[in-house]
């Protein structure tokens, strides 16, 4: 077999960039959900929502714009009902983020089935979001195909990662964020309204979830199955913690995690039939990465002092 | 506490959960409804249908067990202030482990063979937690983060081992393991008081002894418990490792009792989070969760049964249970504000 090895590293680049929305989508407005003290593991559920609610109402309404907004409403409405679980009765946060997990995976397919009975199981085209192609730069060697012909919400994701350092660190909500989630006493004494910012942060963090699902639909994958979403959310809760809530860690975490990822996918389809390898050892790989550094990550993580821990006045 | 009140606070309980899970099956028939299933044929039966056929039966039983090994671990652990959101990984570790034992010793005696395939499919579950308690201990590592992790992890490497190692000699090249002979079974009417037995066992070595105090200080608050001379390492590797066997010996009970083969299918449940639902249910409490298994177990399988009749997509089942998941935590939240007033 000759395949150009400039083809490979290119092809395991521009995998890793146009899969790595996913995360970092959802990764972003997790760190910014924790920080305020409120952690949702259910977002692999809103994810799951917003990305069959993006690819119905695409195929409904002929319009990718349409199919996002509605997605990212169906994931920020869950959101808004996690927040009055977890922040308006305390119920426990780790239950309850499982529980949308659970109600988004099943009912995201339920609908799905319905749909596809509705169109006897051929849906219309999808219409997706064409790539960006940058002028002149896209044009160049290797590079011109893995970093400027990607699909636009790939450098929106990217943008998002400063933009969200910056967020915490330098505006007054970001601030009030941070000061929930370390001390809420003192917080509230200093007259910020711990509830609402808490809840604040819960609905910017599954905006962010939901348009992770959104653009898995419009940029990537544009049909859906079963559990189409294959755990990103719950890997994206992984690198939350192991960049130690910095986003710029969690970046690097994210592309490292999709480089491997892609890594293994391209070797499993280039020399797997020749060499017998089986496709779901290597699919494990990334995973494994991600444990075997854990204990040098999570040596120095430590969560926001509040996480978990509901806020009742008196 | 005077019996009368004792009792009292009980049947509050019971209504206030029995709500719960009404509300989740009303939620269901309302997408059965959406969908354009027939609702009253739903609700009759869901509420009828397991018990009106050996099959149902049999269905519920292993549910029972199943929901009962995993979410005893899952309230052991969470005594300690500990989630051990891994159980499907342990259990599937388990099943898998039947199967190595099988592949590789089936020269041995069979009723050595026989306990040497439990134990294995125990250690094996326990092997899988060992890596979630060894870096919360050595390293502080969030348990949550680590399970979730591992449980992608198994189903992939249970998918591998049937895809190679454990594959049956008859596959035809599919992914499925040789069917267990008979003398391997364990039949379900041994399996279902063993594991009553595993719940009153646990219920007198936990809950009657010193090591309910020491665990519920440890999930109280590390400091306090560090501060009172309670080994908080010893408890938390403790009620980890015992949740993780419990899970891997659920992986046995189900290939030995029900499935008796493995194929991919039997890799994409979601028994871990089940069993989180049955331990709140029963309120962390040994007897409460084993009561509580066979409750949820009923309603589950008449879920399933529902869908099948209506024609509606199996996996609103997810969908239920995480509703009535929600529905359960407020019902606690509910009574645990009573008991305050």
């Amino acid at each position: 077999m000759s395949v150009a090895l400039s083809d490979v590293v290119v092809g395991v680049f521009y995998a890793t960039l146009s899969l790595s929305p996913l995360i970092l989508f959802a990764c972003m407005g997790e760190i910014i959900a924790e920080k305020s003290g409120v952690a949702d593991l259910g977002i692999e559920g809103i994810m799951l929502m917003s990305a069959f609610v993006t690819f119905a109402i695409d195929i409904l309404t002929r319009s990718p714009w349409l199919g996002i907004l509605a997605g990212v409403s169906v994931g920020v409405v869950m959101g808004a009902f996690y927040g009055y679980l977890a922040i308006g009765v305390y119920l426990d946060q780790i239950a309850s983020g499982l529980s949308l997990y659970l109600f988004g995976l099943g009912f995201s397919y339920v609908l799905f089935v319905v749909l596809s009975n509705k169109y006897a199981g051929t849906f219309p085209n999808f219409i997706n979001i064409g790539t960006i192609y940058i002028p002149g730069l896209s044009a160049l060697p290797i590079l011109g195909r893995v970093l400027f012909q990607q699909n636009i919400l790939v450098y929106v994701a990217l943008a998002l990662v400063p933009t969200t350092a910056y967020f915490l660190q330098r505006t007054r909500i970001g601030l009030q964020i941070r000061a929930v989630g370390e001390n809420p006493r003192a917080a509230d004494t200093m007259g910020i309204n711990v509830k609402r910012v808490r809840f604040e942060a819960i609905l910017i963090g599954t905006f962010l979830a939901a348009l992770a699902g959104a653009y898995f639909e419009i940029g990537y994958l544009q049909t859906f199955q079963f559990d189409i979403i294959m755990g990103r959310g719950f890997v994206a809760l992984v690198m939350v913690y192991f960049s130690n809530w910095n986003p710029y860690k969690a970046l690097v975490a994210a592309l490292g995690f999709e480089a491997v990822n892609a890594t293994q996918t391209e070797i499993v389809s280039l020399a797997g039939p020749s060499l017998q390898l089986s496709s779901t050892l290597f699919n494990i790989l990334p995973y494994v990465f991600v444990l075997a550094l854990i204990p040098i990550m999570g040596r120095h993580a430590r969560a926001p002092k509040y996480m978990l821990v509901p806020y009742k006045k008196s | 506490m005077r019996a009368d009140s004792r009792g009292r606070t009980w049947l509050l309980y019971a209504a206030y959960y029995a709500a719960a899970i009404a509300i989740g099956i009303v939620v269901g028939l309302a997408v059965v409804a959406f969908a354009g299933g027939n609702v009253g044929l739903a609700l009759s039966t869901l509420l009828t249908g397991p018990i009106t056929t050996s099959a149902g039966i049999q269905q519920i039983f292993v549910r029972f067990i199943i929901l009962c090994l995993i979410g005893l671990g899952v309230g052991l652990a969470l005594k300690a202030g500990l989630w051990n959101i891994g159980g499907q990984g342990q259990m599937v570790i388990g099943m898998v482990m039947v199967f190595v034992v099988f592949t590789y010793m089936r020269s041995l005696a069979s009723p050595l063979l026989f306990f040497l395939i439990i134990v294995a499919a125990a250690l094996g579950g326990l092997a899988w937690i060992v890596v979630p308690v060894v870096l919360k201990t050595k390293v502080g590592a969030n348990e949550i983060v680590v399970t979730l992790l591992l449980n992608i992890v198994a189903s992939n490497f249970g998918l591998y081992m049937i895809n190679g190692p454990i594959r049956g000699p008859q596959s035809f090249g599919y992914p499925i393991t040789a069917t267990l002979p008979a003398n391997l079974r364990l039949p379900l009417t041994f399996a279902v008081p063993i594991v009553v037995a595993v719940g009153i066992a646990l219920y007198l070595l936990v809950e009657r002894t010193s090591f309910n105090l020491e665990a519920n200080t440890v999930g109280e608050s590390t400091v306090t418990a560090r501060y009172a001379g309670v080994g908080v390492t010893k408890v938390i590797t403790v009620t980890m490792l015992v949740a993780g066997a419990l899970a891997g010996l659920a992986g046995a009970f189900l290939v030995m009792g029900y499935l008796y083969h493995l194929d991919a299918g039997q890799f994409s449940t979601n028994y871990g989070l089940l069993a989180i639902i049955v331990a709140l249910l029963g309120r962390k409490s040994m007897l409460g969760i084993t009561l509580a298994s066979l409750l949820f177990a009923y309603v589950t399988i008449g879920v399933e049964e529902m869908a099948v009749v209506t024609g509606v997509q199996s996996s609103i089942e997810f969908a239920i249970e995480g509703i009535m998941l929600i529905t359960v935590l407020f019902a606690s939240y509910l009574i645990d504000r009573s008991k305050l007033r």
